[in-house]
């Protein structure tokens, strides 16, 4: 299954905290956590493009916010 | 990722494996119907009952084609098929959708929509029974004499 | 999109020797050629004599009417969800799609941790007893399981897996990889829900390697 390419990312303290906090939330390397991401993204993406929307709903009052990814 | 199990460990587990059924995943996900696995459907047999049931449910619960159709998450060109062509053959997400929408067992749906062979000749019968008897044959309402007299005028303009 | 083709072995049942055999990480027209032109005929050769037999339909395959041509269409250049297929003697064996981004884990030790989730699996019409006797094939299931892992672990999710099982399979998910059965899930049918635990996938990895 493919070889893999390295690259450099280049982030904020701020940005870097927050990637290690999920990471030890989640119990997962930075490496794995970024890959995490990009296949969310690109299922999101993906699902947008076909015309659904993105919602979270409130448990308790099954209420829909929209959440728009361009 | 790693691929690389030997020969020694594939048939050690496939003597494990037994007999059994290994398949698994949701089993709706697409529609099931129960009836027998048809190689082709019937193109000829009309399915008025199918349509006239839908038009009454609808109508039943007040709503005009646009709005079922969006409440159902439904094709409207498709609901509009269904409702008045006979032959036409819906898809069976749509008719899945409707038995949802309308709280109907999707088997029996399918059955009066032509999409599976009836198990048993009962609800086809009943089917027919139900065409036979929902013919209107009131007078048209005030709304549907005004709505064919518009349109009867439009069909007589003179270009 | 390269595909890699890793050399495997599977049951013989005639010869009950191995046979050679390729599992590739991915689903292709090869594959979805075969499931048309070979599993579905094999398929309704079975159903039509279970019908015959007037077997309940409740023990008819509960996967009779997936369609794989659209469930690789949906999954088709995703990331999230890896695809696999045995292949032996030229001919697609057995089919697996996962999802490695949408589920988390259930069982209280590893509740809300990433696994991978099987959302499809399926063997072969011919190798299966309850369809075909004598079967031809023996160890698709267990392959496919072992790639399930092996794609959790390369995810960093320690080979943790979850799925629904077919009930007619859910004595292979409790016995044969013995996964944790958490009993039947209304959401989903009432189908069986089954996770599998960081150590339950090594000591599932270590069964195969003692003879």
């Amino acid at each position: 299954m493919s070889t893999k390419r390295t690259m450099t990312l280049n982030l904020t303290d701020t940005e870097m905290q927050v990637l290690e906090d999920l990471c030890d939330k989640k119990d997962l390397s930075k490496t794995a956590l970024l890959r995490q991401a990009l296949r969310l993204y690109q299922v999101v993406e993906s699902r947008l493009e076909k015309g659904e929307k993105f919602f979270f709903e409130d448990d308790k009052t099954k209420e829909k916010a929209e959440v728009m990814m361009l | 990722m790693n691929t690389e199990f030997d020969a020694e460990w594939c048939l050690n587990m496939a003597r494990l494996e037994g007999d059994g059924e290994i398949g698994a995943g949701t089993v709706a996900a697409d529609p099931i119907f129960d009836g027998e696995l048809i190689e082709q459907r019937q193109q000829d047999e009309p399915v008025v009952a199918f349509g006239r049931f839908v038009r009454l449910m609808r109508r039943r619960r007040n709503m005009d084609v646009e709005k079922l159709a969006n409440t159902a998450d439904i094709d409207i060109e498709e609901l509009v098929s269904i409702e008045e062509d006979p032959h036409f053959r819906p898809e069976v997400r749509t008719v899945y959708q409707l038995s949802m929408f309308f709280d109907i067992p999707r088997e029996s749906l399918l059955q009066i929509a032509g999409l599976t062979k009836p198990k048993d000749n009962r609800i086809y019968q009943e089917a027919v029974r139900f065409a036979a008897r929902s013919e209107p044959v009131a007078a048209l309402t005030p709304e549907e004499r005004v709505a064919l007299e518009t349109f009867v005028a439009v069909l007589n303009e003179k270009k | 999109m390269s595909i890699t083709k890793s050399p495997k072995v599977l049951l013989n049942v005639e010869w009950q020797a191995g046979e050679a055999a390729e599992l590739w990480d991915a689903i292709t027209d090869q594959q979805l050629a075969d499931w048309e032109a070979l599993w579905q005929p094999a398929l309704r050769e079975a159903l039509q004599r279970l019908h015959r037999e007037k077997v309940p339909l409740e023990r008819w395959p509960q996967s009779r009417h997936w369609d794989w041509r659209r469930k690789a269409a949906s999954i088709r250049g995703l990331l999230a969800n890896p695809a696999f297929s045995v292949m032996c003697g030229g001919v697609t064996q057995g089919m697996m799609i996962l999802d490695t981004t949408r589920r988390r884990c259930r069982i209280e030790s590893q509740k809300g941790k990433n696994l991978v989730y099987v959302e499809y699996i399926e063997n072969a019409p011919w190798n299966r007893e309850q369809l075909f006797k004598p079967s031809r094939y023996k160890g698709v299931g267990t392959m496919l399981i072992r790639a399930a892992i092996e794609t959790s672990v390369a995810e960093g999710f320690k080979g943790r897996l979850g799925l629904h099982s077919l009930p007619q399979s859910n004595d292979f998910y409790a016995n044969t990889c013995r996964m944790t059965d958490m009993g039947s899930d209304a959401r989903y049918q009432d189908l069986h829900y089954f996770e599998m635990t960081s150590e339950q996938s090594e000591e599932f990895i270590a069964r195969g390697a003692r003879s």
